[in-house]
């Protein structure tokens, strides 16, 4: 805790830390990764991964200002694993945010970690809804996913309603992601369809039912923790208040329908009608424009009912004449943060889709996708020196971009891809300061007409980035660490698309103590834990040995073709060449000779030998002939 | 907007289909002419072997539009293109057959050339006259061919490329309107048939020889194309199975090919997409593919050195007597010895027959 005040100005960080220490609990949880079996859609059971021997996984819950550890095994028997905390910031504690190869080495088998961190930020208290989920090897979708609450006693609309409802929404798939993903990401695959998930669950089941009371209102917290599909939520007969998304509160804001994407949360308050004479459905519909097919008998809808009367039947949910949802961009926080100034330092990032030498397709951010290094991303910025400051020594391939102490920072993301792509940043939350419609091309910061940014910008930790489209997100440099700033759909996380920043290198040096039992789990893995990218603890600079993407595919004749084509032409030629002397030329002497005795032959056996020998002579003619 | 009558693609195809088939109908046409109605003329067996190649090639075509209507009729009926799951499969056999038959009759054409004048009169005139009964199935089936050789020619280009073209033409008119398919189907064909009328006029009165020679070299480069095709078309089968789908639909760059098996990819000049255009052309004649897989460059030059080895070997019998390598005989007892240790099966067919003569024996081994 001493640590993370270490960035705050004096005299708010003490009344801060004054309070905080008033109310602060510890909140400690035991979790045992282990795999048991499920059947959430009742269509096939398959294993998943639990904690402690039961999945759906618990629900982790604590007050703002919260001590939270976590003491974390993995008994998974064939996986290594991690835990990340979605939206949390980690001030101070980068080394518990959770990504393999970026924060940590990966929970080896029979392993276990302590995750210790609080639930406060530096400048506000962090409240609201959020996940926690493995971030590693694109597992989290086998199960190990689930809500993450802070409650905050401040909570401004904490007099508007009378009861909690928590409501996770999912897609959901019946094979395992190492099953998955050698299929997604091959060559055969050249497109990069990603895999369609088989259903759609809510709080992991399906046709859930929520019993409520008539003229009361509801605090609904609602948290995408699937891998790929976004989700449309609507409620019959009901409008919803957004008063929360990804843990920023939100001004009050009437939706009759909205659209959470992977890894989104949205809050919102929901009052019952006065009168109990029926019930009412609601529906998270899978965003079906993300899925490249549509297979035969895929139910995308999950329907639930809002029961007034348990004695009242549940009505099917009705059609919806278009999914229209509610634009999150319109949102204002709640604190009405203004604008930041203009950037510091501006990140371009393009995202393309494209194929690599090995025929299988990847994502790009620019033109480099992702490959993890060798050394922990972290473990390089502690321990490269002065060096940390240059991105060089994280590897061209973890796309390492270094943030100064306090820089406001502008990340203009262009979508060359046709599909959406809900982008999420570790360690803080965004303003979203442009977010286009689709095909609206790349961002063009000379045109005054996409440069008219709202005085006070919403904020959040993952936005979508619309096909074709583009957005501008800023946010302050105020949290040292090491942040991913990616895809939140896990298949393209596989395929790449991810950028590192590396925020106030020299201050993570002085201030952050990586705890012995991380980097006690690196030895037992033989993963070092020092120097840069490559492992190279002597010249920093020096990348040779780094771990890298396939090269990419040929982009035209190479002299393999070449010598291929060659060697075909000269094939070509000289058989007609051997054709033509062979034309050219008279017939042979003994040619001739047989051919004269041939004839003759015919002609007198014409008639006598037909029978029998004549046969055999015709056979010859015919074949002349031909 | 103007309406849009002429659809490129669909010409190209058409064109590409009926040049493949025009080159071969052409060359068999002059052939007959140069040596059946020059000046020891025989114009009954002129004009039956005449009709043969166009009933060879009408009879194709009639045979491939029967298809070629029982697949669109499937397509709209059932709703599923099921010649799109295996037209590969098809095209390769259909292309490793062609190029195996081009290869035998364009050798014959070409010694045929060297045979004087009143000989292949003679010859033909024998073939025409000649049974296709008597002795051993085998036997029956092949002489059948080799009378008929005339017809099945025509008859397998013409069933290959036309089928090509209906499939393709079929699925352009599926996605665009039938408005401009009619047009380009007609000039592709008037194209098709001048280009090979200048072929066949220009073979019929240049000098037998040299036409010959010529042709021959064009037939061999059409099956030496069409051999390494086939190849490729069975491995782009198994991509396309690998894909999920017909990987040309997802153009010609990346995941339109196996990078495996890549021996050289560019992006232009595919000649399955959209009718190919003048790579299309290109791929009838030489069976140039814009992504070359081993497959298909190495049977395309092992292609090559089968035909030069082939025609060394049978210059050198036809020289000598007998086959490299092979133990020189005195003369009389040569053939017989050569044709046994051919082929046993033969062999003990003909021991069987004690009229066998020595020329009957000594023919045979011309074949080989």
């Amino acid at each position: 805790m001493a640590m993370s005040l270490s960035y705050f100005s004096i005299l708010p960080a003490l009344l801060l830390a004054f309070s905080l220490i008033a109310e602060a609990a510890t909140v400690t949880y035991d979790f045992n990764a282990t795999w048991v079996r499920a059947n959430p859609d009742g269509l096939f059971e398959r294993p998943v991964i639990g904690i402690n021997g039961k999945w759906p996984l618990p629900v982790m819950e604590a007050n703002v200002g919260d001590q939270v550890i976590v003491n974390f095994q993995n008994q998974l028997g064939n996986q290594t694993t991690t835990l990340h905390f979605h939206g949390l910031f980690q001030n101070g504690t980068s080394y518990m945010d959770g990504p393999g190869q970026v924060t940590q080495c990966q929970v080896p088998d029979g392993g276990s970690i302590v995750y210790n961190f609080t639930t406060y930020e530096r400048k506000a208290q962090q409240s609201g809804m959020y996940w926690y989920h493995s971030h590693h090897q694109g597992q989290y979708p086998d199960g190990i996913r689930a809500p993450f609450i802070i409650r905050d006693p401040e909570f401004p609309y904490k007099d508007k309603y009378d009861e909690e409802i928590i409501l996770s929404v999912s897609d959901w798939y019946h094979e395992e992601m190492t099953t998955l993903i050698p299929k997604f990401l091959y060559k055969g695959n050249p497109t990069g369809a990603e895999p369609v998930p088989q259903s759609a669950l809510m709080n992991d089941t399906q046709n859930l039912t929520v019993a409520v009371q008539p003229g009361k209102t509801y605090l609904f917290r609602m948290v995408n923790i699937g891998a790929f599909a976004g989700q449309y939520i609507w409620f019959e007969g009901h409008n919803m208040t957004i008063i929360e998304v990804d843990g920023v509160f939100t001004e009050a804001a009437e939706a009759s329908m909205i659209y959470i994407s992977a890894a989104q949360r949205c809050s919102f308050l929901l009052t019952t009608k006065n009168e109990t004479t029926s019930n009412y459905a609601f529906v998270a519909s899978m965003d079906t424009s993300l899925f490249d097919v549509m297979p035969d008998g895929l139910q995308w809808n999950s329907t639930s009912h809002l029961v007034y009367n348990k004695d009242l039947p549940l009505p099917e949910a009705q059609l919806v004449d278009e999914l229209k949802e509610f634009d999150d961009f319109t949102l204002v926080p709640f604190d009405r943060e203004a604008l930041y100034p203009e950037p510091d330092q501006t990140i371009s990032l393009d995202v393309i889709m494209d194929n690599l030498g090995d025929g299988k397709p990847y994502a790009f951010f620019n033109n480099i996708t992702y490959v993890s290094p060798k050394v922990p991303t972290l473990y390089t910025a502690m321990t490269t020196g002065a060096d940390a400051s240059n991105p060089l020594v994280y590897g061209e391939y973890s796309h390492p971009f270094v943030l100064e102490k306090d820089q406001i920072v502008e990340v203009v993301v262009n979508n060359l891809d046709t599909g959406k792509h809900p982008f999420h940043l570790h360690g803080h939350n965004f303003q979203a300061i442009v977010r286009s419609d689709e095909e609206a091309g790349a961002f063009d910061a000379t045109n005054a007409t996409q440069t008219q940014y709202p005085s006070i910008p919403m904020r959040r930790d993952t936005i979508v980035l619309r096909p074709n489209g583009n957005t501008v997100l800023r946010f302050k440099a105020n949290n040292p660490g090491v942040w991913l700033f990616h895809c939140h759909i896990e298949w393209h996380m596989d395929q790449g698309l991810i950028a590192t920043f590396v925020e106030q290198p020299l201050e993570m040096q002085k201030s952050l103590i990586i705890p012995d039992d991380h980097k006690a789990i690196c030895e037992s893995q033989k993963i070092p834990t020092a120097g840069n990218a490559a492992g190279n603890t002597v010249n920093f600079l020096d990348l040779q040995g780094q771990n890298k993407a396939p090269d990419p595919l040929p982009a035209g004749f190479t002299p393999r073709g070449i010598a291929a084509l060659a060697f075909s032409v000269l094939a070509a030629i000289l058989g007609c060449a051997v054709i033509t002397w062979y034309g050219l030329a008279d017939m042979g002497a003994a040619s001739q000779r047989e051919e004269e005795r041939r004839l003759a032959g015919m002609d007198g056996s014409e008639g006598a030998t037909r029978k029998d020998s004549g046969s055999e002579a015709s056979d010859t003619k015919v074949h002349s002939l031909d | 907007m103007t309406v849009n009558v002429f659809s490129v693609p669909v010409f190209f195809v058409v064109f590409r289909e009926t040049l493949e088939t025009a080159v071969i109908v052409s060359v068999l046409l002059a052939f007959l002419k140069q040596t059946l109605d020059g000046p020891s003329r025989d114009p009954v067996v002129y004009k039956k072997l005449f009709k043969q190649v166009w009933y060879g090639t009408g009879f194709g075509l009639l045979i491939c539009l029967v298809i070629g209507g029982g697949l669109i009729g499937a397509f709209y009926g059932i709703g599923k293109d099921k010649w799109s799951g295996t037209e590969y499969y098809w095209e390769g056999a259909f292309s490793i057959f062609a190029s195996l038959v081009i290869s035998i009759i364009g050798w014959a054409l070409l010694r045929v050339s060297k045979m004087q004048d009143k000989w292949r009169v003679k010859l033909a005139k024998a073939l025409e006259e000649k049974p296709v009964t008597t002795d051993g199935r085998k036997g029956a089936f092949k002489r059948w061919c080799e009378k008929y050789a005339m017809f099945m020619l025509p008859f397998i280009t013409v069933l290959r490329e036309g089928l090509e073209a209906v499939i393709f033409i079929a699925g352009v008119s599926f996605s665009s309107p039938a408005s401009a398919v009619p047009c380009p189907v007609v000039v592709g064909l008037i194209a098709g048939f001048a280009v090979g009328y200048l072929l066949y006029k220009g073979g019929a009165s240049s000098k037998l020889q040299l036409f010959l020679v010529v042709s021959t070299c064009l037939l061999y480069l059409v099956a030496a194309g069409l051999f390494s095709k086939a190849i490729w078309y069975f491995q782009q089968q198994e991509w396309n199975k690998v894909v999920g789908g017909d990987a040309a639909e997802v153009g010609a760059g990346a995941g339109s090919y196996d990078i495996d098996r890549s021996v050289w990819h560019v992006n232009y000049g595919n000649p399955e997409l959209n009718g190919g255009g003048g790579w299309g052309i290109f791929n009838a004649i030489f069976g140039w593919q814009n992504s070359a897989t081993y497959g298909s460059v190495i049977s395309y030059n092992v292609y090559w050195i089968a035909v030069i080895t082939g025609f060394v070997v049978m210059r050198y019998k036809e020289v000598h007597g007998r086959f490299p390598f092979a133990k020189k005989k005195s003369e009389a007892a040569a053939p017989l010895d050569r044709a046994g240790s051919e082929s046993s099966l033969e062999q003990g067919h003909k021991v069987g027959k004690t009229s066998a003569t020595v020329e009957a024996v000594s023919s045979k081994e011309i074949r080989e």
